[in-house]
């Protein structure tokens, strides 16, 4: 048979559809779908699989002490502190037991609102080593603070007091 | 001429109506290649051994889903950004009591005086510019963690939660928040 029949029709017809051809058409049709340009912001961090690959994510056992009993208490220590930001400032201070209840309240509420910080920047799959020296620094500075300003209304004017002849110092 | 064409369209017609026939008819291996076994097509099966670890394709794949994006690509809301400084404000707050009263601790042993009456002098010795300054610096985040504070307890208890609420109570807050401050500063 005569070669020219053989090297353009035979391709065409026998061989398998070519390839590059798909390709481009697939290429083109990619570019033209994503019109933006691609902002990969934040990298992927170093995965890893816990168990086999065909176990699911691991969920955390649940307690009432870290979900509704902490909530709740959350929540009593905010509105406790609603009134107590004002009262003293409005009805004249120096009244230890009130300065008292407010500082324990001003700890708590800090505490659990640095601990909720922490929780949500630094998640123990990602950094373990610096959530447990964030939590164990926050436990000391908690402590300290709290010996501070026990110190502070033992032996000086007390804290509403003080705010006081500082803002009209 | 004619005749090329005549067999150019004959092949084309059965190349497409009965492919199988053209590979027979047209491919027959030659005589050398039959002589030399090289008529029959051959394909290497082979298989490459899995070295790979199969628990780190998965660990791969995972590298290349779709990451969150971060705050700069969100339109400026109230509802975030006033959230944003809630927890701001808060942590600011906290910080300044945490750092005061650890200081004020360890005053004894770093001879520095922190206690009330020095600092009731430290703040009176000041310009009155500055006083106005720092008393709103000071009072600004109080302000606003205080009033946003009890809009978050107003949504704890399930009220003011649909969109347009939420915009008017946001901007109520910083205002209320920057006139309050202000008016402390004065005092």
């Amino acid at each position: 048979m005569a070669s020219f029949a053989r090297s353009s029709l035979l391709r065409q017809t026998l061989a398998p559809r070519a390839p590059f051809l798909q390709k481009n058409v697939g290429v083109s049709q990619v570019v033209a779908f994503h019109a933006s340009a691609k902002k990969q912001i934040l990298p992927p961090l170093p995965q890893s699989v816990q168990g086999t690959m065909n176990d699911p994510a691991p969920i955390p056992e649940t307690h009432p002490s870290e979900g509704s009993y902490h909530w709740s208490f959350e929540r009593l220590v905010c509105v406790g502190l609603v009134p107590l930001s004002f009262a003293p400032f409005a009805a004249g201070s120096l009244n230890p037991v009130m300065d008292a209840i407010l500082c324990s309240l001003l700890v708590a509420h800090s505490h659990i609102g640095f601990q909720a910080a922490i929780v949500d920047y630094f998640p123990p799959s990602r950094v373990p080593k610096f959530r447990a020296t964030c939590n164990w620094l926050l436990r000391a500075f908690t402590l300290t603070t709290a010996v501070g300003l026990y110190e502070f209304e033992t032996n000086d004017v007390g804290v509403t007091e003080a705010l006081r002849r500082i803002w009209t110092a | 001429m004619f005749s090329q064409k005549v067999a150019q369209q004959s092949l084309r017609r059965l190349a497409v109506q009965q492919p199988l026939a053209m590979r027979s008819s047209m491919m027959g291996a030659s005589p050398v290649a039959v002589a030399l076994g090289k008529n029959i097509q051959t394909r290497q099966v082979t298989s490459t051994p899995n070295t790979e670890d199969p628990s780190q394709i998965l660990v791969k794949q995972r590298l290349n889903r779709p990451v969150a994006p971060h705050l700069t690509i969100y339109k400026p809301q109230i509802g975030w950004i006033g959230s944003s400084l809630h927890r701001i404000t808060g942590v600011a707050l906290s910080g300044t009591l945490y750092i005061w009263a650890t200081a004020y601790l360890a005053s004894p042993a770093l001879g520095w005086h922190l206690e009330s009456a020095s600092m009731v002098a430290a703040m009176g010795a000041l310009p009155l510019a500055a006083k106005v300054l720092l008393k709103t610096t000071l009072a600004l985040p109080f302000t606003y963690h205080a009033m946003n504070g009890i809009r978050h307890l107003m949504w704890d208890l399930g009220r003011g939660l649909t969109n347009p609420v939420i915009i008017k109570t946001g901007w109520t807050v910083v205002g209320l928040s920057i006139a309050s401050a202000v008016g402390l500063a004065l005092i």
